[in-house]
Formats: C-alpha cells, sequence, structure tokens
C-alpha cells in the first residue's frame, strides 16, 4: 500500500513539473512546434506503472492543461485519453523493444495526438499549420530515448 | 486467474475510454454556452496563478540576469537614444493642444457633439506563459481587483490589442483582434469610409470584409477605430491595408490589413475606461 501511494505520489510530482514545462514561455520559433511534453511524461508512467497510472489521470491532466491553456474544455483530454488507452493495450510490447524501436513506436503512438489535433483545430477553427504539428512530432521522437532515460532514471532514484 | 483479472480489467478501461471520450466532445460541444472552463479559473485562480507564475519565472530570470550584467556602455547609449525619442515626441505633442482647441471650435462651428475623451489608462503586464502557439489571447496581470470589465479595449504603444474576453481574481485573458471570433468596426482615415475586420488566426493579418469592386480603397490606407461600435474608443489606429485583389469571379476586393501593434512581442499594454 505504501508502494502504491509513493507510485502516485511521484507520478503526479513528474505531472505537475511537466505541465510547467509544457506552458514554460519559449522563443518565438520553437514557439509554434513545442513537443507535448506532457503527453510524453504521461506516457512514461503509464508504461512504469500501467496498473495505476491509468486513463483517469490522462483525463484529468487533459483538463488541467485545457484550463491552463484557455483551449476548449476537453481538447488535450480528448487525445491524452486516446494516447493513454493505446499504451495501456501495447505496454508489454513496447517495454521489451530497444530504443530505436521504441522511437518508432512512440511515433505511432502519437498518431492520435496529431489526427485529433489537426480534426479539431478545423471543427474549431482555430488557426494551425501541419508543418509544426508534424515538427513538434519528430521533435518528441528525437528526445525521446533520453527523456525515457531521464524519467527511469528519476523513479528508480525516489521509489525505491 | 491471473489472466481472468487481466482481463476483466481490459474491458474496465474500454468502458472508462468510451465514457472519458464522450465526455470531452460533449464539454468540446457545450463549451461557448455553459462556459465552464471560465468558471473553473474563476474559481481556482488563486491555485492557477502560482503556476503561471512558476512558468514566467525563468524568463523573468533570464531577464533581471541580463540586465544586471548589461554593460554600462549599452544602457548609456540606450539613455541616449531614449532621451532623443522624449525629446522628438514631446516636440510632437506641443502642437497637441493648439490642434485639440481648433478642432473642438470647428466642430462647434458645425454643432457636433464632443469627441470622446478617455479618462483613466492603466498599465499592465503581459504574463508570458506559452498558450497553444495557434491560440490568439494573451494573460496580462491585472484582475477583478483592479475594476476591470469585459469588453474593455486594450492598446499597446502602436495600436489596438484586443478586448478583456474573461476577468479572474489577480489574472484576466485578453482576446486578440487577429481571433478569428472578432470583428471591429474600422474606418479608413483617408477617405472616413467604415469598414470590418475581422480576425483570420494568423497575428500578422486581419481580413477586411464586404468591400464592393468600386471602392476608393489603396495599399497603405490607415485605418482607425470608428468609436461606434461601442467597444473600442474612436481614433487608436489599427492597421495598415497591405494587400488588395481583384477577382472579378468575386462579388467583393480580397482585402488583408497588418496589424500596427506589436501583437506577438510586447510586454506592456494599456488598458482604458
Amino acid at each position: 500500500m505504501v508502494v502504491i501511494n509513493k507510485i502516485h505520489i511521484i507520478s503526479t510530482l513528474l505531472l505537475l513539473f511537466a505541465i510547467i514545462l509544457n506552458i514554460l514561455p519559449l522563443p518565438s520559433i520553437l514557439d509554434s512546434c513545442r513537443p507535448p511534453i506532457l503527453l510524453l511524461f504521461l506516457t512514461y508512467c503509464t508504461l512504469a506503472y500501467p496498473h495505476n497510472i491509468n486513463l483517469t489521470y490522462a483525463f484529468i491532466s487533459g483538463l488541467v492543461l485545457d484550463i491552463l491553456l484557455i483551449m476548449p474544455l476537453g481538447y488535450n483530454a480528448l487525445y491524452f485519453t486516446v494516447t493513454i488507452y493505446l499504451i495501456m493495450m501495447y505496454y508489454p510490447q513496447i517495454r521489451l523493444q530497444s530504443s530505436w524501436n521504441k522511437m518508432f513506436s512512440i511515433l505511432i503512438i502519437l498518431i492520435p495526438f496529431f489526427l485529433s489535433s489537426t480534426l479539431l483545430n478545423s471543427i474549431l477553427k482555430i488557426n494551425y499549420s501541419i508543418i509544426d504539428v508534424l515538427i513538434s512530432i519528430v521533435i518528441s521522437v528525437i528526445i525521446w530515448p533520453s527523456l525515457f532515460n531521464m524519467l527511469r532514471f528519476i523513479r528508480q532514484k525516489y521509489t525505491q | 486467474m491471473n489472466n481472468n483479472l487481466h482481463f476483466r480489467q481490459n474491458n474496465f478501461t474500454l468502458i472508462k475510454l468510451v465514457l472519458f471520450i464522450v465526455i470531452s466532445v460533449y464539454l468540446m460541444y457545450t463549451d461557448r454556452q455553459l462556459k465552464l472552463g471560465t468558471e473553473v479559473r474563476n474559481n481556482f485562480s488563486y491555485i492557477i496563478q502560482p503556476i503561471y507564475t512558476i512558468a514566467e519565472s525563468p524568463l523573468k530570470l533570464y531577464k533581471n540576469t541580463s540586465l544586471y550584467i548589461d554593460t554600462k556602455k549599452n544602457i548609456i547609449k540606450e539613455n541616449n537614444a531614449l532621451k532623443k525619442k522624449v525629446l522628438v515626441q514631446s516636440g510632437v505633442i506641443q502642437q497637441i493642444p493648439p490642434l485639440k482647441a481648433e478642432n473642438k471650435r470647428l466642430k462647434k462651428l458645425l454643432s457636433f457633439s464632443s469627441s470622446i475623451d478617455t479618462s483613466k489608462i492603466l498599465i499592465a503586464e503581459l504574463i508570458k506563459v506559452n498558450l497553444s502557439p495557434f491560440s490568439n489571447k494573451v494573460i496580462i496581470n491585472k484582475g477583478d481587483s483592479d475594476n476591470l470589465f469585459l469588453g474593455q479595449s486594450v492598446v499597446d504603444s502602436f495600436g489596438v490589442l484586443g478586448v478583456i474576453s474573461e476577468i479572474n481574481q489577480n489574472f484576466s485573458v485578453v482576446t486578440l483582434i487577429t481571433d478569428p471570433g472578432h470583428a471591429i468596426l474600422a474606418v479608413n482615415a483617408r477617405t472616413n469610409k467604415r469598414i470590418v475586420l475581422s480576425g483570420t488566426g494568423d497575428n500578422r493579418k486581419l481580413k477586411a470584409k464586404y468591400i464592393s469592386l468600386n471602392e476608393d480603397i489603396i495599399e497603405g490606407d490607415i485605418l482607425m477605430t470608428s468609436g461606434l461600435d461601442n467597444i473600442f474608443p474612436g481614433g487608436y489606429t489599427i492597421g495598415e491595408i497591405s494587400v488588395i485583389k481583384k477577382e472579378l469571379n468575386q462579388d467583393f476586393l480580397h482585402v488583408k490589413v497588418s496589424p500596427s501593434s506589436a501583437l506577438s512581442s510586447n510586454r506592456e499594454v494599456m488598458l482604458l475606461w
């Protein structure tokens, strides 16, 4: 029970940190193509503790991000939920992959992010450019292995 | 046994997934009417404000350090430039009172009503957090306690910026004039013709709607607020006409306007009463 509590606390802290990273101001060149950092953190937490960090976490953190970013409520929550569902389906396979393979699978897992952001942007009449979304996906694929290792290091240090 | 457990959880997850998707689609669908997001931001602004502050702090730290490290030479140079600017501008300002008096006299002769004078100006600072790159909103650090009101106009030193669309405890949200859902009634300074400008979502351009093919309009015309929409006081610069395209199979001209205010880079804005 204590271990489970510890898991929830460390994941919540990580997600809070990710939320702050997500709204951190950046130079305007990087601004439009920033990777979905909160989603990547959430992906890691789900891969690490698939039985504890589940869709509820994804939905709530999506709503929190919507509130902070002044987006229509449910915009981020929708694709967070779908992405985390995909990971919960395939986490046994993804865990065993090598880091090159992991990069490829994160590319596939980010497809709902791409689809829903383009679809919702056009429905809600938000101006966007597809190239920026694609660049943000490429950046998140590139940073994923190092992010994964870093987060694993933090988790192993503080949950043992 | 273990397998069974796994299977049960899977089913449960699927139900959860469907439930969450339905909830989020419903929330998005009703967002315009219910304004749940606004309500939540309003009630929890004491939590949200610190998060914004923390997120903004690295940038502030960087700015403060660079100010501290800045060389004396640079500062003297900047000071001189600013002094020159003040001199030029105060020279221009000297001409304003006689112009105002003359204007008043002429208006009296034509029996016009008196012109609109804004009585109070409040300077607010932008909270530089990264909203979605595609959203046309900014956050300012003045809120409920400064007697703001919804629909108050926000300008910067170059022109009109937007209107206040949401007021919370310590911060408010400004919708920029380039927001796709925003329109403003402008007047052409050269011809005094009224023009409706609406946002495109792109921070570098507005589009002018319903301008007939034979309208007197040229590139470089300056557009001002008309004061007729009861939102913006009249006489503030909005922008300059940048592109006019005539397509013969269409009923109206295709006109683009570039806003004069520094929509994406400014740090301080003014609130008008």
